[in-house]
């Protein structure tokens, strides 16, 4: 994979592997089971505007990573989406900047992981009922599951 | 000039002296940062753990000064991460002794800095994902399996249905014999078996266990002992129940050998003994008569065909007195020649055998194959009583059915017969040797004249014979 100018992997390969085989692989596998179980009707027949669409390209695996990485991030803040779903999602996000060492183009967004990784307990409220599905949550949900693509594909030229 | 100079050299090397003796330090460290390394971290004399997945998602540090600060001295702890140049830090909340915090991000790493009135902030590097303490593993159960003699025991970790240490850990299980010292095993799966063997009979033990990370990637200490868990091993039965299991088992052998012994004995004999012994076969008659006779004498032809009889002297005899009867005939008496009639069967195949002992004291030995001659009656007795002739040998019968006048027996044979004539009414020793009996039916026109009808039965051939 060739380095990306936002991210400073350098070679150290085997930080990444470690880290993502003990710590970040199972994050992404608990976000993801938490997609499934929210409602999306609403996602298979709306086409969603203005959504982008992120692709892991070939030799360019870390940069389509810091790209799906920062998008998800811009999620934190919506409200429509379940508060314990994108906080989950901007953890995951989060973890992938910092295991790859990248950093997003607009650094507000890296403030959002100073949030999230800050514990507030006056802040942290359990939502008791789920939103209903969105288009938001439908692109959000969109994107997670192509880090996730994306990561196992990175994870078979790492770990080679 | 050359004084101010001295002057100069004499302040420089002032400062350097007291630089060398107090040891300031700090200042010169060049994170840039705004924070102060301590150039010896070692002084920094707190010990921290961290907790994963203590609460959900989060995390938890705790630290604790391994010397206690000075009482009049307020410090502070923090937990620092340097985000795109920025450090930023979120203070520990004390708690009596010791500090704590939540946080979620494990991944960067981190600074522990210490606060202080008087001093300026010391930090220093913290990995948390080094300084892994687990939670208590928990509900220990002891199972004794008899057959191998070995005690299972079972326990549970949190972490096995968390993210992050969830097959990662090693487990310490310590037992002990009540009193005694305490013996550990370390495994990395949540049971382990002890040797029965290794382990005395019918003592009271007792089982804890504690978990620490397996050192691949999270490392970290030993987490507090689980609570006790007490057991009493088995008695010395299992030895004297693998001896009665032997016992057992070589019994079921032994029968099981028995049982085929008499199964190939049963299927070898049956056909020759034991079903003629259960299912008799129906007698013939023939057979059975030929089995009830005594073996006879080697001139004697046991036969009931008169015609293998043909050598046979046989001789006739009207009438058989029983030995009291004859008695009588040797005095003077004509009460005998009227009493005793007899007939046999002409050609009968009875033959009796007169053995006179003595002439008072006439025996007669009755045996099968013929009938007494009226000459030698004559002869033996002496007296012409005796009327019988030949010509009434074919209508000669005899009765040795009949005791007291009583019928003993009636069949299928109705040769005229007449009762044999016994004062007595008793079975006088002229009985027949009675193997085989003829069995006749008496007639009232066969009755002697004398009205005690003398009747010979079976039993008396007997005991004449």
């Amino acid at each position: 994979p060739v380095n990306s100018s936002s991210c400073a992997m350098g070679n150290k390969t085997t930080h990444i592997r470690e880290k993502y085989e003990n710590i970040l692989s199972h994050d992404i596998d608990e976000l993801v089971n938490m997609s499934a179980e929210y409602r999306d009707r609403c996602c298979k027949n709306k086409k969603h505007e203005n959504s982008k669409v992120f692709f892991c390209n070939d030799t360019q695996e870390i940069e389509s990573l810091q790209r799906m990485a920062c998008n998800m991030l811009r999620f934190f803040h919506k409200q429509k989406i379940s508060k314990d779903y994108r906080w989950k999602a901007a953890l995951v996000s989060c973890g992938t900047l910092q295991v790859l060492h990248c950093k997003c183009e607009r650094h507000k967004k890296e403030k959002v992981c100073t949030q999230v990784n800050t514990h507030n307990k006056d802040t942290e409220k359990s939502e008791q009922s789920k939103k209903k599905c969105n288009q938001e949550f439908c692109e959000l949900k969109e994107n997670i599951s192509s880090l996730r693509s994306c990561w196992n594909k990175f994870e078979k030229i790492i770990f080679r | 000039m050359l004084k101010m100079t001295q002057m100069s050299t004499v302040l420089s090397i002032f400062v350097l002296f007291l630089r060398t003796t107090f040891g300031e330090s700090g200042c010169t460290s060049a994170d840039g940062d705004g924070t102060f390394v301590d150039d010896e971290p070692d002084n920094f004399d707190i010990d921290c753990f961290s907790q994963l997945e203590f609460k959900d998602s989060y995390s938890r540090l705790t630290c604790n000064f391994t010397e206690l600060p000075p009482h009049n001295t307020n410090y502070t702890l923090a937990l620092c991460t340097k985000e795109d140049g920025n450090y930023v830090c979120f203070n520990m909340e004390k708690q009596e002794d010791a500090y704590f915090l939540q946080f979620t991000d494990i991944l960067s790493n981190k600074d522990i800095c210490m606060d202080s009135e008087t001093k300026r902030r010391v930090c220093r590097s913290l990995v948390v994902t080094d300084i892994v303490k687990p939670e208590v593993p928990f509900d220990i159960n002891i199972t004794y399996q008899k057959e191998a003699n070995e005690y299972l025991i079972h326990y549970s970790t949190p972490h096995s249905w968390k993210k992050y240490l969830k097959d990662k850990l090693i487990h310490q299980i310590a037992y002990q014999k009540e009193g005694g010292t305490w013996k550990t095993i370390e495994t990395p799966y949540l049971q382990i078996k002890l040797l029965g063997k290794n382990l005395e009979n019918d003592a009271s033990y007792e089982v804890k266990v504690r978990s620490k990370p397996n050192g691949d990637y999270f490392k970290g200490m030993w987490s507090e002992w689980s609570t006790s868990k007490s057991f009493r091993t088995a008695r010395e039965q299992h030895s004297t129940e693998s001896y009665n299991s032997m016992v057992v088992v070589i019994l079921s052998i032994l029968g099981f050998m028995l049982s085929i012994v008499m199964i190939v004995l049963v299927i070898t004999f049956w056909e020759n003994r034991i079903k003629p012994a259960v299912w008799p076969n129906l007698p013939d008659h023939k057979k059975t008569l030929e089995q009830l006779c005594k073996k006879p004498k080697n001139n004697f032809d046991i036969s009931f065909n008169p015609e293998s009889f043909g050598y046979v002297h046989i001789h006739k005899v009207d009438g058989i007195r029983a030995k009291a009867e004859v008695e009588n005939f040797l005095q003077p008496s004509t009460a005998l020649e009227t009493n005793l009639t007899e007939k046999f069967r002409s050609g009968s195949d009875l033959k009796m055998n007169l053995a006179m002992t003595d002439k008072s004291n006439l025996n007669l030995s009755v045996t099968y194959g013929g009938i007494w001659p009226a000459e030698a009656l004559n002869r033996l007795l002496g007296t012409n009583q005796f009327a019988v002739t030949e010509g009434n040998c074919s209508s000669s019968t005899y009765e040795v059915c009949h005791s007291n006048r009583v019928p003993l027996c009636d069949d299928g044979f109705n040769l005229p017969s007449a009762p044999l004539l016994d004062p007595s009414g008793q079975p006088g020793p002229e009985s027949l040797n009675g193997d085989t009996i003829s069995q006749m039916v008496p007639t009232s026109d066969m009755r002697s004249p004398n009205n005690e009808e003398a009747y010979v039965t079976m039993s008396s051939f007997y005991k004449i014979q």
